[in-house]
């Protein structure tokens, strides 16, 4: 029985990775790629928030600033100077991880709502530098003729063959993202949610994790953004605005905010129901709020959420999900008569 | 012109602007310290109101042209309607934490949002002012007539709203239920009609606002995320869940504004505000006044 419900995970996973591996080609069209390659990227900022939100509950609405130090830091570079893409990367990360570390002082004397705002602020203030400096960004008109890149030879011309860079990054952001949560870094954070107090008094540094937290949310949206301009090849200030900080926010609630796999869920569920509304427009918008309403009042943790409710409430436990930490021993009803 | 009468000047258009977003503010704090529910849709709520108002004054109603001060009273009263139907669709909000209730408010906030482009359009237009254009000028102090409206009426809003709650028997069971919701309900105080009648007034504020401010600035649907976030920072910058508080931080947001729109540079008018906020909060975590704590349910 637990060979069997093992081996059916191998097998799932197997087909699964099969799948993801010939996307590219058996997509109808290079559009569908497009948008596939568009919600890595969006489950990438979603890790992050999730490590900084889920794991460490620090509110942070500045993603969008995040990402857009990672996008213009490749811009720059490769127009510029032709620095290839992994130069770019870690110094993207960097300086993004580095505004994350920025952002997250404030936090360390402000909280709930006023937090919530003071993110907000933060990365409108960033927006609008990226608006106005036009010596340094080119302003509102934005950054155009980012090279796509070329590695070991191959030029990964076209979304076909950038959803494999992509693919990559999004499976290591993945793997790095679980290995943080199972460290003692992520216990750390978990602590510090659930009683910041205690915490405290167990010893932990509570700042310094705080400040951590919120650059490891940094670094992911600077991969994103290093990986979307050279992605778009283009960029402009109001890619970066509030509205997509939100977005990332919406698909991480919806997918299971405190969880990773809710992360990847939400990530490829929004933007892909998104797409398929996309011709009805403003209702979409309208059903989108709603969406958020439901999820909000009837299932507050998301999908991944809802999931392991049904999994409680009716015993089934579907191929992917964790086996339960202990096998109890079955309680025997009691007998009445 | 001398320096003095140019830092008037400015100081004046701050107060102007401020006063919008003070109005604002109150919504987000009376609803904040009777429910405990930070409404980031109330961004939204003031742009709906502002459409209710400006939609008769334009004549968009089945061609009705209605003259200023009745347009400026049914679209007060439509949205404080509005506002009444909405606290019923809120109330299961104010239970749950925050970050549920912000994403929660933000849904509605959406859904308010495309409603208005789908019924009205996502260009919007201009307003002309029911007042003549040309400045009034006392003092080397040069004012718009409908900039002196925006400031007088808020002011007077201002003052009607304090009265109401210190002298009338609603507004004394509103600040009861406010500050404690067990004891107010055991004194036989109904506090879902007080919270749903405090919806309401927050609603019409906006509305008010809204309709005062539509023909200095430009009305469209995406106003409301703009002056949405500017009067919560007004309503955070002033101690969450004040009265007072509100009205302070909107006037001193506005002016901040203002300031170093004239003064230090055009571009990073919003960008300096939130950063002298954010200096303040870190100063004083609980706003200028002092927030107010909120008993929540």
């Amino acid at each position: 029985m637990k060979n069997r419900s093992r081996m059916l995970k191998w097998i799932l996973l197997a087909v699964g990775a099969l799948v993801l591996l010939a996307y590219p080609l058996i997509a109808p069209n290079r559009y569908t790629v497009h948008i596939v390659n568009m919600a890595g990227i969006w489950i990438l900022m979603s890790l992050g928030l999730n490590l900084a939100m889920g794991y460490c509950g620090q509110i942070n609405l500045a993603l969008g600033a995040f990402w857009g130090v990672g996008a213009y830091t490749a811009a720059l570079l490769s127009t510029r100077f032709g620095v290839p893409i992994w130069i770019n990367l870690p110094l993207g990360m960097a300086l993004a991880g580095l505004t994350g570390a920025l952002i997250a002082l404030p936090m360390l004397k402000v909280r709930s709502h006023y937090l919530a705002l003071v993110t907000i602020g933060l990365a409108e203030t960033i927006n609008i530098i990226m608006v106005n400096e036009t010596w340094l960004t080119e302003g509102p008109l934005g950054i155009s003729g980012i090279p796509m890149p070329n590695l070991f030879g191959i030029a990964f011309d076209g979304a076909e063959r950038f959803f494999y860079i992509i693919l990559f990054f999004v499976v290591l952001g993945f793997l790095v993202a679980r290995q943080i949560v199972n460290h003692r870094i992520g216990r750390a954070f978990i602590a510090i949610r659930d009683d910041e107090t205690a915490a405290r008094a167990m010893g932990v540094n509570v700042a310094f994790y705080q400040v951590l937290a919120n650059a490891i949310a940094g670094v992911y949206c600077g991969v994103a953004g290093v990986l979307y301009a050279h992605m778009s090849t283009y960029i402009s200030p109001d890619i970066f605005e509030f509205k997509n900080a939100l977005f990332v926010l919406t698909m991480t609630m919806v997918g299971g905010m405190g969880s990773l796999a809710g992360s990847i869920v939400g990530g490829l569920a929004l933007p892909l129901t998104q797409e398929w509304l996309r011709a009805i427009k403003h209702w979409q918008l309208v059903g989108f709020g709603l969406a958020i309403i439901i999820v909000v009042l009837f299932m507050p943790g998301g999908v991944v959420g809802l999931t392991q409710k049904i999994e409680q409430a009716g015993g089934i436990r579907l191929p992917w999900m964790r086996k339960p930490a202990e096998d109890k021993p079955q309680m025997e009803e009691p007998n009445v008569a | 012109m001398t320096s003095l009468s140019i830092f008037l000047q400015t100081l004046v258009g701050g107060i102007g602007i401020g006063s919008l977003y003070a109005l604002v503010a109150l919504g987000y704090s009376m609803i904040y310290r009777s429910m405990g529910l930070v409404n980031f849709a109330h961004g939204s709520i003031y742009m709906i109101g502002t459409y209710f108002g400006i939609i008769w004054y334009r004549g968009m109603v089945m061609g009705l042209q209605v003259p200023y001060p009745i347009a400026f009273v049914i679209g007060i009263l439509l949205n404080a309607l509005l506002g009444l139907f909405l606290e019923r669709l809120f109330r299961p909000l104010a239970h749950l934490d925050l970050m549920l209730m912000l994403l929660g408010t933000i849904g509605l906030g959406y859904v308010l949002d495309n409603l208005a482009v789908i019924i009205w359009g996502a260009e919007g237009f201009a307003v002309k002012s029911p007042l003549p254009n040309e400045p009034i000028v006392i003092g080397g102090v040069a004012l718009l007539p409908q900039m002196l409206l925006l400031i007088v009426v808020s002011a007077l809003l201002m003052i009607g709203l304090n009265v109401f709650l210190a002298r009338s028997k609603m507004g004394k069971a509103m600040r009861a239920a406010a500050q404690d919701r067990e004891t107010a309900s055991a004194m036989g105080i109904p506090v879902n009609t007080t919270n749903a009648l405090v919806f309401a007034i927050g609603a019409g504020l906006a509305a008010a606002a809204g309709i005062l401010a539509a023909p200095i600035v430009y009305v469209n649907p995406a106003m409301s995320a703009a002056v949405g976030l500017k009067g919560f920072a007004a309503f955070i910058l002033g101690g969450a869940g004040s009265i007072p508080g509100a009205i302070v931080g909107g006037l001193v947001f506005g002016v901040l504004e203002a300031l170093s729109a004239g003064f230090v540079s055009s571009q990073y008018t919003k960008g300096i505000a939130f950063v002298v906020m954010i200096l303040v909060l870190m100063i004083k975590p609980a706003g200028i006044v002092g927030e107010v704590t909120v008993d929540k349910v």
